[in-house]
């Protein structure tokens, strides 16, 4: 193989390794809160979106480190997931259907959100991006890749399998499964319902807003990447079935490459026609999405 | 003359099976009563012949007519109705709107104003018809839930423990009525208090594990072993 | 229906005709007087299906926007009159609806409005890139106004008086339709689908004929919009134009006749009025979208009747007695 075709090829490998982990990783997010809360995040996007820009706005108005500011910010989502939970998210604990009142309450916080961006960041910059953490390069054959995406790529492949051996070993994980799979029952065994609601929801958050910092580190970025972000992030999680962190981690991974190929071809814009056609597809067909809980 | 008849009616549900070609059938004009353990497949029965489900292999035939594929209204349609184990009314709606819903099937081919004011003195829900269906007694919705079968004129009403939930006075008073309506319609009752089916059904079938274990008479059903082993002794009748 | 009821109708009607004549010196504010009308009528659409049937279609906009970009096409394109057209292309946007409603039939709730929301979004993308038709995100501009007898067109205050009688011929129809056997099978399907059906209400047969009837309403009120405002494209179509009609109806109280008219009457006039702060309206929007559904599901006028019953059943039982809803 020619060296050009080589570098494609290990180009497009490494920008689909990159962005499947991170898609994986918000769709586990939202997929966690969905399937333990019935919560379906609209508003995943604009979370994502915001831990970006306030990292942006902590390396470039107070000289931070990108290290520094990503720690304060993944902090500091931790206490607005909390904060919302107290506010707005238990309100709905015991209403049933639930999961459509909370899809319009997170249309509103969306707008909210996107509005404030619009007062602010769309003022101030038309593109983002965070200085890397590591500088320097990597040759993989005659393809260079920076340290810094290699960061942020065995930072997403890492925290996903802590998520998943989280869910399967640790008790608040094996917990947070029975909430998913029956609640009734999990509660008759035992396990604080209600604890267990806000754990997932702020354990869900959290990790929307790791994503957004690992995306604007490895990648600049404008306001648009919150809606499309949300696409993706529902399409993962409608295909990969609601509450499946394992099919977040498959379908997100094969969307992250999906996109990356495409983008060799096309706008962006027709990764996303596609992810829209393809979750409609399966609303249509199977609701319950490729995998179970 | 057959009302009712089912044949090999099978269901599974994720490798379970919650019915095992079941073979019954109904007689017009008979109370024909089924019960059988929890989880026996009883409710399973029901929503099959309903029209609910779907079942997996067997066949339903209603009054010669064969109504496997057929949907709940189009029951409905053909005289074949059914009641739900937790009562189902339209609890934001007062009653006469409950009543009004129930009417729009026959439009001007169903009951007139005399029959309908009669029955509804009958089941006692004159009193009742301004009051939101959700704000009644269990009872109350209970006797609802039968106007609004009756008001549809059917041939067949399958009901899901109708005294669910009731008072041991309301359970007496529930029979009675039910008793009262064997002269009007055929009835398929499912329960498990024994009581209720001795009372009211001419027939019975046994169902045990999703199969059919023995059908007859109440008085035949109390004396076969199997079921006394398998059922009558874990229930309190 | 009482000499009340039928007396504060009438009222109503005459209150709202007489409207147009009473701005007709100041066309800023005649201007949002038809936008509200026009969003009145969109309100009692989006109501018969949220409000009456229970189902939240997001793709409403994206409806109106095919009735739109046809009329366009029928009047510039084909040469058709406006009164030809409009008719024309909200047939067709109400087939469209029922064809886009038709693979959805069998979801509910949440599914059903995800569903509706994914549609919208096609659409959108529909409308962004087949420019051929719709000249993509640039949008159309120059539409006419409606042509008028004697070869002028219907503008300025002839043209306000139009909007407000088919806003109000649109509210009016939907107040007769919800009391029809037709509105007793939406009402039943709302409050519990499985029961209707299994007291014989055709379910799927009554949910197709709402899904036509409420995406006439979105693309008449469309072709009104497109001649109105001289311009139009994707954004004017999109999943906030859905969502903000959706708020007219939730806010002003769903499921009933006068709940869209007092959401509207409160809520379309400010995004005018507040010009310049479109990111404002957003935030405000979205506000008013999460206290609505936390505290205030029935919206205001809801909120009036809840009251008005508690009141009336002061009774130690506490058995609530339905009221009548306008």
């Amino acid at each position: 193989m020619s060296d050009a075709n080589l570098l494609i090829l290990l180009s497009t490998l490494s920008t689909g390794l990159i962005l499947g982990a991170i898609f994986s990783l918000v769709a586990a997010g939202v997929t966690i809160v969905y399937g333990c809360v019935w919560l379906p995040n609209t508003s995943n996007g604009q979370f994502f979106l915001l831990a970006a820009l306030v990292a942006w706005s902590f390396t470039s108005s107070m000289g931070w480190s990108s290290l520094a500011a990503s720690i304060a910010v993944l902090l500091l989502g931790l206490l607005l997931a909390m904060l919302l939970e107290l506010v707005l998210i238990r309100r709905l604990y015991d209403t049933p259907n639930r999961n459509i009142a909370y899809f319009v309450v997170t249309l509103g916080l969306t707008q909210i959100m996107s509005g404030i961006f619009s007062l602010t960041y769309a003022k101030w910059s038309d593109q983002f991006s965070l200085p890397p953490i590591i500088e320097g390069l990597t040759m993989l054959g005659p393809f260079p890749i920076s340290n810094n995406r290699l960061l942020v790529m065995a930072v997403s492949l890492g925290v996903l399998a802590l998520l998943f051996t989280l869910l399967r070993y640790h008790p608040y994980g094996r917990a947070l499964r029975a909430v998913f799979q029956n609640r009734e029952a999990a509660a008759l065994r035992g396990v604080n319902v209600t604890a267990i609601y806000k754990l997932s929801f702020v354990l869900g958050s959290s990790i929307i807003f790791l994503g957004g910092i690992l995306f604007a580190l490895a990648y600049s970025f404008d306001l648009t990447v919150a809606w499309t972000m949300s696409i993706t992030a529902f399409a993962i999680m409608i295909i990969g079935g609601p509450g499946s962190v394992l099919g977040a981690l498959v379908v997100g991974m094969i969307f992250g490459f999906t996109q990356a190929i495409v983008s060799i071809f096309a706008s962006p814009t027709a990764a996303t026609f596609s992810y829209l056609g393809a979750m409609l597809v399966m609303l249509l067909f199977r609701p319950n999405g490729l995998f179970k809980r | 003359m057959k009302l009712l008849e089912v044949n090999g009616l099978s269901k599974n549900f994720g490798g379970v099976a919650a019915l095992s070609n079941v073979t019954a059938h109904s007689l017009a004009g008979e109370t024909l009563g089924m019960i059988g353990p929890n989880g026996s497949g009883k409710t399973t029965f029901v929503n099959i012949v309903s029209g609910h489900v779907r079942g997996d292999s067997g066949t339903v035939t209603f009054g010669g007519t064969n109504i496997a594929r057929m949907t709940p209204h189009q029951l409905a349609a053909v005289g074949l109705c059914r009641t739900y184990q937790a009562v189902r009314v339209f609890s934001a709606l007062s009653t006469q709107r409950n009543i009004d819903s129930a009417r729009l099937l026959l439009d001007g081919r169903g009951l007139d104003t005399a029959e309908l004011r009669e029955l509804v003195e009958w089941l006692r829900l004159d009193r009742s018809l301004n009051k939101e269906a959700g704000s009644l007694t269990l009872f109350e919705q209970r006797r609802l839930e039968l106007l609004m079968r009756l008001v549809l004129k059917p041939r067949l009403i399958m009901l899901d423990e109708p005294v669910g939930g009731l008072a041991v006075t309301e359970v007496n008073e529930m029979i009675k009525l039910l008793l009262e309506l064997k002269s009007r319609c055929s009835m398929f009752v499912i329960e498990h208090t024994m009581r209720v089916i001795r009372e009211l059904a001419d027939r019975v079938i046994v169902l045990i594990a999703g199969e059919k274990v023995v059908d007859g008479p109440p008085c035949e059903i109390l004396k076969n072993q199997r079921v006394i082993d398998e059922y009558l002794g874990t229930t309190h009748a | 229906m009482n000499t009340h009821t039928k007396f504060g109708i009438a009222a109503a009607t005459l209150l709202a005709l007489a409207l147009p004549f009473l701005v007709e010196g100041n066309r800023f504010f005649a201007f949002v007087l038809g936008m509200t009308f026009i969003s009145l009528l969109w309100a009692t659409g989006m109501n018969l299906m949220y409000g009456f049937v229970g189902l939240m279609p997001l793709m409403f906009a994206g409806i109106a926007g095919i009735a739109s970009y046809a009329m366009v096409y029928f009047t510039r394109t084909a040469g058709w009159s406006f009164w030809l057209a409009m008719p024309v292309a909200s047939l067709i946007a109400a087939l469209a609806g029922v064809a886009l409603g038709l693979p959805s039939l069998r979801l509910k709730g949440f599914y059903f409005t995800l569903c509706s929301l994914v549609i919208q979004s096609v659409l959108t993308l529909a409308f962004i890139f087949f420019p051929k038709f719709t000249n993509g995100d640039t949008g159309i501009n120059q539409i006419v106004p409606p042509d008028w007898f004697g070869g002028t067109r219907l503008k300025g205050f002839g043209f306000d008086f139009a909007i407000a009688v088919a806003a109000v011929a649109g509210v009016l129809f939907c107040a007769w339709l919800t009391r029809t056997r037709l509105g007793q099978r939406f009402v039943a399907i709302r409050e519990d689908d499985v029961l209707a059906e299994s007291i014989g209400i055709t379910v799927v047969r009554t949910k197709i004929i709402a899904f036509f009837i409420v995406s006439l309403y979105a693309g008449i009120g469309g072709c009104f919009y497109s001649a109105y405002v001289g311009f139009i494209s994707p954004r004017a179509f999109d999943v906030l134009v859905s969502l903000n009609v959706w708020l007219f109806v939730a806010f002003g109280g769903r499921g009933t006749i006068i709940g869209p008219i007092i959401g509207t009457a409160i809520l379309a006039p400010i995004p005018f009025l507040l010009q310049d702060l479109q990111a404002f309206k957003e935030i405000l929007s979205g506000t008013l979208i999460i206290v609505i559904t936390l505290m205030m599901p029935g919206g205001i006028y809801g909120a009036y009747l809840k009251a008005r019953s508690q009141r009336v059943s002061q009774s130690p039982e506490g058995l609530r007695e339905e009221v009548q809803r306008v």
